[in-house]
């Protein structure tokens, strides 16, 4: 199977070349992210709100949007994933399942927030200064996240109380990726393996600090267009 | 809980201050380009047009949206097929759960990349599309095109501030008259299944479609090839 790195050069390099003018059509964006936050203080007033462009998406999100283009197998007739999943993501080429039944792949999201600041790169896959899920000295407390979808868009939501006797500053904040593969196991029963992948990163303008009592939703939303 | 219905509120679309400016040097983060090279019978090149791609369909839209909303909603996504035949899916890993599947050593349902299709049709629609809107099919009578295989990435190619996937399809003319390609789609073959091989099979499914800004002609005794480029840039 012809691959990318046979591509002929003369034609990479018009394929790589930036356009020369952008057309008002042509910058019609084809996923659009967008980042609100917003924070309450013990009494439940609102004293800090926020919006902002997502502008840094992870060759991980690029990877999880193969799946709906390449699929899984790297063909009709092999029994192998992509290179895709394999190479960049880690996954298996081949699952084993124990009682002959079949495999099956999905995934989940979830957001994270932190307190520190990194340089973005395409390849990051943690958050600086993750803050971890408690009431303990510089925790936050993460309730249930959900997720909504309307008009092409989906909206990660995840809401966090400070208990912890402190402000806590929040100042990046990442959409966590999960990987599941289903199959059955050497138990004779069904179980997942999951692959975790950090998909965005992006740091605030400013940091957002959480008074102790307080509480903020963070919400990422991913617009498709259509 | 107080938190929960204080953020049904402020996610309340109406309710988001909108006096963020927008931020018009923006770098898209994501972008696909369509790029088409046409070369004559001696494999010189004649034409070359690149042009934005823009159109994921509501096929494509389905596969990216997480577990926890088909899980919490309750909500299954329908898939149309390329023969316009629908097919519901919720994805879900409360065994015997339910997804694409994958390769592995017991029964396999092969979902794969069939190819990149192209049409002499168009339609403005493309959320709603299918199918092309006048495909073109394979072989060498009136009207057709030699389709070559689909060539598929190896991995993520990462080139300084940009990482991208390649997937590319080439294409003969020899019809014996000239071919107008003015619409491009992306086909792939869905396959879902449980662990306990209970499936749901909607086949060749339009995943992603384009019109092209300006059709290309390809003569009688002339090649093309199509590739579709999909990045983020950080």
């Amino acid at each position: 199977m012809l691959v990318s790195e046979q591509i002929p050069k003369e034609d990479l390099d018009y394929i790589l070349e930036p356009f020369k003018e952008d057309k008002e059509e042509d910058n019609k964006q084809i996923i659009s992210e967008k980042i609100i936050a917003v924070v309450r203080d013990a009494k439940g007033n609102i004293i800090d709100k926020r919006e902002q462009k997502m502008k840094s998406l992870t060759e991980y999100y690029l990877a999880l949007m193969s799946i709906p283009i390449l699929a899984t197998y790297s063909n009709p007739t092999s029994n192998t994933a992509t290179s895709i999943l394999v190479n960049v993501l880690g996954l298996s080429s081949q699952q084993y399942s124990s009682d002959g039944n079949s495999s099956f792949i999905t995934f989940d999201t979830s957001i994270q927030v932190g307190s520190g600041t990194q340089s973005f790169s395409l390849t990051l896959n943690s958050l600086g200064a993750p803050i971890s899920n408690g009431s303990g000295i510089g925790e936050l407390i993460y309730y249930s996240q959900s997720v909504l979808y309307t008009s092409n868009s989906v909206s990660q939501i995840l809401t966090v109380s400070n208990n912890s006797g402190n402000t806590i500053t929040v100042s990046e904040i990442g959409l966590m990726g999960t990987i599941y593969i289903a199959y059955g196991n050497s138990s004779g029963n069904y179980t997942t393996q999951p692959y975790n992948f950090l998909l965005s990163y992006d740091t605030f303008s400013s940091p957002i600090s959480i008074p102790n009592g307080g509480s903020a939703s963070f919400q990422i939303i991913i617009t498709f267009s259509g | 809980m107080m938190i929960g219905s204080k953020v049904d509120f402020d996610i309340n679309d109406l309710y988001i201050p909108k006096d963020v400016k927008e931020d018009i040097d923006y770098q898209k983060s994501f972008s696909a380009t369509l790029t088409i090279i046409v070369r004559d019978k001696d494999g010189n090149v004649i034409k070359r047009y690149k042009q934005k791609s823009h159109s994921p369909t509501a096929n494509f839209i389905g596969l990216m949206i997480p577990l926890t909303w088909y899980v919490n909603t309750g909500n299954s996504w329908t898939f149309k097929n390329t023969s316009n035949s629908t097919f519901s899916y919720e994805s879900s890993i409360a065994m015997p759960g339910f997804g694409m599947g994958y390769p592995c050593s017991g029964s396999n349902h092969n979902d794969y990349i069939v190819n990149i299709l192209v049409g002499s049709g168009s339609q403005s629609n493309p959320y709603s599309a299918y199918n092309l809107n006048a495909p073109i099919s394979n072989g060498s009578g009136t009207g057709q095109l030699l389709y070559s295989s689909i060539s598929t990435p190896t991995s993520i190619t990462i080139n300084g501030s940009q990482a991208y996937f390649i997937i590319s399809q080439s294409y003969a003319n020899q019809s014996g008259g000239t071919i107008t390609i003015s619409e491009v789609g992306i086909i792939t073959y869905l396959n879902f299944t449980s662990t306990t091989n209970t499936t749901t099979t909607p086949g060749n499914t339009l995943m992603w479609y384009d019109v092209l800004s300006s059709p290309i002609s390809v003569g009688n005794g002339q090649s093309v090839v199509i590739y579709y480029t999909f990045s983020v840039n950080a």
